[in-house]
């Protein structure tokens, strides 16, 4: 492999990762808010689908970036909200951590 | 050699990453389309030697394009490498046996993506 056309593409990987942070972080906001709502007893199947849906978009794309355990994580809560049934509220607490974890990991990869 | 991609992924920063991914490391010309209806526009129109095709985009998905891109005589030839971060292995199968050259996933790595597609395809 070239290391000049690898330095090249790190760098416009880091400027594509800059330009997409608003978009990454609208996705885990989507994961906050239905957290959020299975903890308050009100998460609806249509939140819970959105959140499913964020979570698969992050898990696809985190990596990509080098943010494997995001990736890792974020496939965890797509599972999670993709539970047929629906989720038990005493389950949110662990989901907020998660998805707190999530938003920690790629604040520090900012 | 210098190939022609067609890279359909509703998601527009895995569209930008791969098409700049194989574009800086393998000088490859790229074309993109962020939907299924496009990608069968675009396929007719640049006559790609491949596409990478996301399977879950909304309205018609991975394998109803593939599906389409099959029944079109200007499109039949040309090898499809299906791309997903679905990772349990019924859902492998299940695309596997559609027919396509193979099954690329998400995330995959920017530096090593052309190679996938190159072994995959038998271009090495």
């Amino acid at each position: 492999m070239d290391s000049a056309e690898q330095s090249a593409l790190t760098e416009a990987l880091d400027r594509l990762w800059a330009r997409f942070i608003p978009q990454i972080e609208e996705r885990v906001a989507v994961l906050e808010s239905a957290a959020a709502a299975l903890n308050s007893g009100q998460l609806s199947v249509s939140q819970s689908e959105a959140a499913s849906a964020a979570a698969h978009k992050l898990a696809g794309v985190l990596g990509t970036f080098g943010l494997d355990k995001g990736t890792v994580l974020a496939r965890e809560l797509e599972i999670e909200y993709s539970r047929v049934g629906g989720l038990d509220p005493a389950g949110a607490g662990r989901l907020i951590e998660m998805v707190a974890g999530l938003r920690a990991m790629i604040e520090s990869h900012k | 050699m210098s190939h022609r991609i067609l890279i359909v992924d509703d998601e527009d920063d895995i569209r930008e990453v791969a098409a700049l991914s194989l574009e800086t490391m393998s000088d490859w010309k790229v074309d993109v389309a962020s939907s299924g209806a496009q990608g069968l526009a675009r396929a007719i129109e640049f006559q790609p030697d491949a596409i990478v095709l996301d399977v879950m985009m909304p309205g018609m998905d991975g394998p109803a394009t593939f599906r389409e891109l099959q029944k079109n005589p200007r499109t039949a030839h040309i090898p499809v490498l299906l791309l997903t971060a679905k990772v349990q292995s019924s859902d492998q199968r299940r695309f596997a046996d559609l027919g396509v050259k193979a099954v690329l996933f998400k995330p995959f790595d920017p530096l090593t993506l052309a190679d996938q597609i190159s072994s995959a395809l038998g271009w090495e």
